[in-house]
């Protein structure tokens, strides 16, 4: 199986140089997805197989680098690099005609360059067992992806908004290096086996501190709320598949960290480490839906999306940290099952959505859903594998977003049955929160949905739309065949994922209702399927003629609800959180009733940049500000410092 | 045991239960009108409570506290109450400072908070929790029904709930008060109320209006 | 013998739904003093839709003609989780309540979608309103609901039944009264009964469910107009079912099952006539106002679940 596994990271190795050298070549073009899809299929094959049989695949590069550098599959590893390879063969599918079709010259090179090193770089953050390889990995999925945004051009606020990814990024990335320094006295490799050993025997003081970084980087990582800023500015700007990998893949590998942090090196820790990430998942679950509720873009709509789903994995995550903390090991495998299954259920639907993006402004050069309208009488195809996906990231059952956010409902249920009052009020209530976010998301992909594919386009461009090529089309059904075939027959995942799970918690078994779900499902797809065919056979006869006008000429586009239109009620009853700035201006001034020209802007301000990142501009600035006095280009002061540098350190060295 | 038992035994174990319905009711209501019966209603489940522990206690004194309290407190003061309703002819609505919802939600949190308030006292002197927890939940919405209500009637209301949760407490940890002071209870009562009616009045006689809020002069 | 059983209760939840429907709205005009139409008149309604073509426009695709015969397959597959006659149910052994709260959703999914497809302006206001109403119910419903279950330490609905027949029905406890309060709000919500929304209203300002459906036709209408009338009858079946279901048969004899229908019978013309008389006395609201009218059923269902832990 390593000699399997050795392959699969060769050719992904070998992928990025294969394109560097069809740079020249036309004719060899084709070569780079095929040798892609190639490495990621065996990839996908190995693991499976591994996974299957329970071995353990490793691969030591110790002798070779300076610090100690080593790869291990374990189920856990091998779980989530199997999600790597599926989810990105369709994206690779996806990209070899959308590549072609939109970019030229150097773009497109670059992009077939560093989207095989992107995914490199995610299968060594998943596979990494030290420290030094996993940060490795780390950095270089950050600075790789933003090297894909910055493929699709850095003019003006992209630049700015790279910049911000990049910072957040880094400022994440140091908690992370502080966690895996705070092993260092205890584990000198920084090989996870010692990390894993010595974090029982470490003082709690040392393990909580060690909890908190890895929650703070992880957390930034994945876009928790308050720290998901970069990923609204992120996603929308990266070419689709860029963004579809970034969403349900990239964020994930912080959802495995931070699983492997939490539960395989910490093991159980006090209550309260689950309730903090309870809270800043329902937190981010809440304001993620209700931010996406209020966008217009496809894809800044989807990027806060991507903030709630993270929020729900997040939710489960806590609710099995606590579970675990109380004693309850087989509530708390349940919620870490949901945990888990919901995170492949978002990667699949997530780049499904992401990628239909693409599609859609592949067709109509738009992703602004004022513009777009009817579409799927004008691709049925994508229509059709986004119609699945919006069913799926809402959770109606039959389709696999169900299954994750039912089992994670059970978990919170489970909270009622322990003992101390705290988590059976808490849990339980949680359950409400899951209910809300489910509410609003439907909401919010209803509007998606409805305005984007159904009734009359709304544009010129959205009315000449045509159906992608078949490669795209293809893209985009793979990840939606999958979300309904685990929404009706989810034992085929829950059974290799309970695998996973009683690995890091030994002793836990299948919980019973997962087994009743996988029951369940299946009869209850076929009693609707039936009952549809019923109805479907004796309909009657169908005339088409157009909706009635109220007696006017005729409908136009105009007359539809618009996407802002449709989420003003909801956005009006939780106006608290959007806090809107609106401006109205009428001219001439003081007629109301008779005016020329009415304008009206309304800007959504989001909360959290004005209370908690203004503050922390600002004093970064004045901070900045301050030092530049030390700054006075005069080269003998330049000198002064070096001297007095020199001064300190000597007396630094003697005293000490 | 008879079915009078039976029925006393489930009053006791269910008039809690009644008493935080209405309260939740109470907060929920948006008409004046809507709050006098509720609170009729809460007097009613108030009596059924004393009748139900005087049967258990066999007790003359307390069955003569449930008469009065029937008398006063479901009929007298809710009838003289809608009568000024009807006459003062003002605009119907309580015109409360916060929404129905948030209104529940705090009433709702009071009583969680009278539930934690009273589980020490109630381990310490084995007295029914729910009861305790009800007595303190009607003292703390009835200074919430003041504090939120504008309609000078609405304070009447407030404070006669508050007060039904002072009667309930005295209830249920030492059974009752003697006769004399429960009787000189109620006709301060009555009085009061008779007070606040003419001050309703006068209020509207010399404002034009109900609103407390706008009462602002005494700030000088 | 309890499969057959299991099957007619839910044929019956199906077959009889247009029947509660015209039941309510005779009692309601009674109560009115007007004569009011005969009880069977939503099934000629029904008739006169399934005859008449159906009419799409022509913008529309096809998930304009597939929303309603989803709405249908689910809600009927919904009816299947209640158990009515005994404490069973053909899919309430196996799912929970928490897969009838999403099969609901799924309907009301589709239904939102249809509306849109239309094309015409009344069929997004009516999604972007039921939208509103039906965010702001989902969680009430679902703690409501968890509040009932975790009580009876059962999710699935016939174990909570179960567990409701061997209680004492006096033994009032605060969690089921909190719950049953705040689970009748979300009913109307759900409904959309006055005063949320008003089944009979044709004017677009208070319209919700009524401007949703209003370019279908024919037997795309008539599914809708069905399914609605068994998303009530499930909603007044799952009040019996959770919070009053004493005289269900426990045991499969004629005379048990005989009293089970009668019992029954008697418990839903009860709630028609509560239904009724609301209906008739209160004035619908504001939609704005809806979200308070929610709120207050949101906050019953918190204290309820609240109380599951504090009054153990």
């Amino acid at each position: 199986m390593i000699y399997g596994f050795n392959t699969f990271l060769l050719l992904l190795l070998v992928a990025p140089i294969v394109s560097l050298l069809c740079v020249k070549m036309k004719k060899a073009r084709a070569l780079s997805p095929i040798v892609l899809v190639v490495a990621l299929l065996t990839g996908a094959a190995t693991t499976g197989v591994s996974f299957w049989r329970g071995d353990r695949l490793s691969l030591d590069l110790s002798r070779l680098t300076p610090l100690p550098f080593a790869l291990t599959v374990d189920r856990l590893s091998a779980f989530f690099l199997l999600l790597i390879c599926a989810v990105s063969v369709p994206v690779v599918l996806y990209s070899a005609s959308y590549i072609e079709r939109h970019y030229e010259g150097l773009r497109r090179d670059g992009l077939w360059i560093l989207l095989p090193a992107f995914i490199a770089s995610m299968v060594l953050v998943v596979t990494a067992s030290t420290g030094f390889a996993f940060l490795f990995g780390w950095e270089l999925m950050t600075l790789l992806s933003a090297g894909l945004i910055m493929m699709e051009g850095d003019a003006g606020q992209r630049r700015h908004n790279i910049f911000i990814y990049l910072l957040m990024m880094h400022v994440g990335a140091a908690a992370v290096i502080g966690a895996f320094l705070l092993f260092l006295p205890h584990a000198p490799g920084l090989t996870f086996a010692a990390m894993r050993t010595v974090a029982a025997q470490m003082p709690q003081g040392m393990r909580t501190a060690i909890f908190l970084l890895a929650f703070l980087g992880f957390g930034t990582k994945a876009g928790i709320v308050p720290l998901h800023l970069w990923l609204p500015r992120a996603h929308p700007i990266a070419p689709s598949p860029v963004s579809a990998l970034m969403s349900a893949v990239m964020l994930k590998t912080a959802v495995y960290a931070f699983v492997r942090f939490g539960f395989d090196f910490l093991g159980t820790g006090p209550a309260w480490w689950g309730y903090l990430v309870l809270a800043a998942g329902a937190v981010s679950g809440v304001l993620g839906v209700l931010y996406a509720l209020a966008e217009n873009d496809i894809k800044r709509l989807l990027a806060y999306s991507s903030v709630e789903n993270i929020g729900i994995i997040f939710m489960a995550i806590g609710a099995a940290m606590v579970l675990r903390a109380y004693g309850a090991p087989s509530l708390a495998a349940l919620a870490l099952l949901a945990a888990l299954l919901h995170a492949i259920n978002h990667a699949l639907f997530k780049s499904t959505l992401f990628l239909g993006a693409g599609s859609v402004s592949d067709a109509t050069h738009t992703l602004n859903m004022e513009e777009l309208g009817g579409l799927l009488n004008r691709m049925p195809v994508t229509g059709i594998a986004m119609l699945v996906a919006c069913c799926s990231i809402i959770g109606l059952p039959l389709f696999n977003g169900f299954v994750g956010e039912w089992l994670a409902f059970r978990a919170f249920l489970g909270g009622s049955t322990l003992p101390p009052i705290a988590p059976a009020i808490v849990l339980p209530l949680v359950a409400g929160v899951l209910a809300l976010i489910g509410g609003v998301a439907a909401a919010c992909f209803a509007k998606l949905y409805g305005v984007v594919f159904l009734s009359r386009p709304r544009s010129e461009k959205a009315e000449h739309a045509r159906e992608v090529p078949v490669l795209m089309q293809l893209g985009v059904a793979l990840p939606a065949a999958a979300c309904v075939l685990i929404g009706v027959f989810p034992a085929i995942v829950l059974w290799p994922l309970m695998t996973t799970i009683s690995e890091l918690m030994p002793g836990t078994a299948m919980p019973a209702q997962a087994t009743s779900i996988a029951t369940v499902l299946p009869w209850l797809a076929l009693a609707v399927i039936a009952i549809v065919a019923v109805v479907a056979l004796v309909r009657r006869t169908v005339r088409v003629t157009a909706t009635w006008a109220c007696g006017q000429p005729g409908l136009d586009a105009r007359m539809q609800y618009s996407g802002t239109a449709l989420s003003k009620p909801l956005r009006k009853v939780f106006s608290q959180v959007y806090r809107p700035d609106r401006a109205v201006n009428i001219s001439p001034a003081g007629q109301p009733y008779f005016p020329e020209t009415i304008s009206y802007r309304s800007v959504r301000t989001t909360s959290f940049e004005r209370a908690l990142y203004r503050p922390a501009v600002d004093a970064v600035v004045a901070a900045a500000h301050r030092l530049r006095r030390l700054q006075t280009g005069n080269i003998q002061v330049y000198l002064l410092y070096l001297f007095l540098a020199l001064v300190s350190l000597l007396l630094f060295m003697r005293f000490l | 045991m008879g079915l009078v038992d039976i029925a006393a035994a489930k009053t006791l174990a269910s008039s809690a239960v009644f008493i935080f319905i209405t309260l939740l009711l109470l907060a929920s209501a948006k008409r004046t009108r809507t709050c006098i019966v509720l609170f009729s209603m809460q007097g009613a489940v108030v009596t059924a409570q004393i009748l139900a522990t005087a049967y258990v206690h066999r007790s003359a004194e307390a069955y003569a506290i449930a008469f009065l309290v029937l008398v006063i407190k479901v009929l007298a003061i809710p009838y003289l109450l809608l009568r000024i309703v009807d006459r003062l002819n003002m605009p119907r609505e309580v015109k409360a400072s916060t929404t129905s919802a948030q209104s529940v939600f705090i009433t709702a949190a009071l009583i969680l908070l009278s539930f934690l308030v009273v589980q020490p006292y109630v381990r310490a002197f084995n007295i029914d929790e729910d009861m305790l927890a009800a007595a303190i939940a009607l003292v703390l919405t009835g200074c919430f029904l003041m504090v939120s209500r504008k309609k000078a009637l609405m304070q009447v209301i407030g404070l006669l709930v508050l007060e039904n949760g002072v009667f309930l407490a005295a209830l249920t940890s030492t059974f009752g008060m003697p006769l004399v002071i429960e009787i000189g209870i109620f006709f301060d009562l009555l009085m009061g109320v008779f007070l606040m009616g003419l001050f309703v009045f006068r209020i509207r006689d010399t404002f034009d209006h109900l609103d407390v809020s706008k009462l602002r002069r005494l700030r000088g | 013998m309890k499969l057959l059983l299991d099957i007619v209760q839910a044929v019956l939840l199906v077959a009889l739904a247009p029947l509660v429907r015209g039941i309510v709205s005779r009692i309601k005009a009674r109560i009115q003093n007007r004569q009011g139409a005969s009880v069977w008149r939503p099934y000629s309604e029904l008739r006169k839709l399934f005859a008449k073509e159906d009419l799409v426009p022509p913008t529309a695709s096809f998930v304009f003609r597939l929303s309603p015969v989803l709405l249908f397959a689910v809600t009927v597959a919904a009816a299947a989780f209640i158990p009515v006659l005994h404490a069973s149910a053909l899919l309430g052994t196996m799912g929970d309540f928490i897969l009838l709260a999403y099969l609901l959703a799924f309907g009301r999914f589709f239904l939102m979608l249809g509306a849109m497809d239309g094309g015409g302006a009344f069929g997004g206001m009516g999604a972007s309103r039921e939208a509103l109403v039906s965010t702001l119910a989902e969680a009430p419903l679902l703690l409501a609901l968890t509040a009932v279950a975790v009580v009876a330490r059962i999710a699935t609905l016939a174990g909570i039944v179960q567990w409701t027949l061997q209680q004492d029905f006096f033994r009032l406890s605060a969690v089921h009264a909190l719950a049953v309060a705040a689970l009748a709000l979300v009913a109307i919500a759900e409904t959309g009964r006055i005063p949320v929304d008003n089944p009979t209203t044709h004017l677009e300002l208070t319209m919700i469910h009524e401007s949703m459906v209003l370019e279908h036709s024919g037997p795309s209408l008539a599914l809708i107009e069905w399914a609605s009338a068994i998303k009530l009858n499930v909603m007044i079946a799952l009040l019996i079912a959770l919070f009053a279901p004493w005289g269900m048969a426990t045991a499969f004899t004629a005379a048990g099952l005989a009293i089970a229908i009668a019992v029954y019978a008697l418990k839903v013309a009860a709630l028609a006539v509560v239904l009724a008389v609301v209906e008739s006395s209160v004035a619908k609201l504001r939609m704005y106002m809806v979200p308070d009218f929610l709120g207050v059923a949101c906050a019953l269902s918190i204290l309820a679940v609240v109380f599951t832990a504090v009054m153990r």
